[in-house]
């Protein structure tokens, strides 16, 4: 996990997200797949 | 996406880190698999999340590959946890005998561990206050164990079964019998008729006849083309290594031909080729399968 963005820095998803994902409906996996696309917009990779 | 009763989460990840199976008891609190070392801070983190403040009792591994028990240190360190570990493989771990666990072979990571508990196939467990069988899966790892629950029927299969193909199959590697136990272990799953199977890696699923198909036309394929076999084991062995490191050097993929033993085992029995050889076809394979990258002289995992 990053200690600055609180992201794994493999997938980009939260703690809460890695979680919640084996339970989570369709609706929420895309919602934070969008999110993942936005995270990766702000993240510098080298 | 098939339902999992309320006791049963599925930490999935990424294929560095296998899944993790959280069983949360009203009395107890079981763990099965731990993921890779590198990961072993997020697997706490996770799990104590996903206990919300409860202890974890007791990690079962399905079989002790590094991206299945590298996170026990860790737990063990967090929760004092007991560890229960296949049968076959406790004088191994009690002797921490690096060249019969499969960490030095293959150049991956995997702290030292002790354990509590061994698990022997036809062997009863509760977890997640649900019943469940311990059933020998020898093939990709000869004294791995798949996790039955008939109540439910929910099979945690390590790497026997995934919804596309099934682990690497080690044993052949190495000069020994493993396609024969692949498939008893394949046939051995199909007499389970299971609603659910939660793989190893990759999400859970319910269309298990599917895959076992796709299983036994993957198995059929590789036991006829053993070099077959060898090239797809040194490809993902490449990219273990990348996942982990995330940038190696040209140089140092050539060392790691010449040097990591299963890799020059495995180019000198079935692919008869230097080091730099496999290196240049592992580098233009991976690369050509998007994934890996090349920045200049670095591949990068992709």
């Amino acid at each position: 996990m990053s200690p600055v963005t609180g992201l794994c820095e493999g997938c980009l998803r939260t703690i809460d997200e890695i979680v919640a994902w084996s339970r989570a409906d369709d609706d929420y996996k895309r919602a934070v797949w969008g999110e993942i696309r936005r995270r990766e917009e702000q993240i510098p990779f080298d | 996406m098939p339902t999992l009763p309320p006791s049963v989460r599925v930490l999935e990840r990424g294929w560095l880190s296998s899944n993790s199976v959280l069983l949360i008891g009203a009395d107890a609190t079981a763990l099965v698999d731990t993921g890779y070392a590198t990961h072993a801070a997020q697997t706490v983190d996770l799990v104590r999340h996903a206990l919300a403040g409860r202890a974890l009792d007791r990690i079962v591994n399905t079989h002790l590959h590094s991206d299945h028990c590298g996170g026990n240190a860790a737990l063990h360190a967090a929760y004092g946890c007991r560890i229960a570990i296949p049968a076959a493989d406790c004088a191994t771990v009690a002797a921490w005998d690096e060249d019969a666990l499969s960490f030095r072979a293959t150049a991956q990571q995997c702290p030292r561990f002790a354990f509590d508990e061994s698990v022997a196939p036809g062997q009863r467990l509760c977890l997640g206050d649900l019943d469940w069988q311990a059933l020998a899966a020898p093939g990709h790892d000869p004294h791995a164990l798949l996790l039955w629950c008939e109540g439910e029927g929910i099979l945690i299969s390590g790497d026997a079964l995934w919804h596309n193909g099934f682990g690497v199959v080690f044993p052949e590697l190495v000069g020994e019998p493993g396609f024969d136990d692949v498939r008893a272990t394949l046939d051995l799953i199909a007499t389970l008729d299971a609603r659910v199977v939660i793989p190893g890696h990759g999400a859970p699923f319910a269309d298990v006849a599917d895959a076992l198909q796709r299983a036994y036309g993957r198995l059929d394929m590789l036991a006829a083309d053993p070099i077959r076999n060898a090239q797809n084991a040194v490809k993902v062995l490449m990219k273990f290594l990348l996942l982990e490191r995330r940038r190696i050097p040209l140089a140092d993929v050539d060392l790691l031909c010449a040097t990591v033993p299963l890799l020059v085992r495995v180019r000198e029995r079935f692919l008869n080729s230097t080091s730099a050889e496999l290196a240049a076809w592992l580098v233009q394979g991976l690369v050509g399968v998007g994934a890996a990258r090349l920045d200049g002289d670095v591949l990068v995992d992709a």
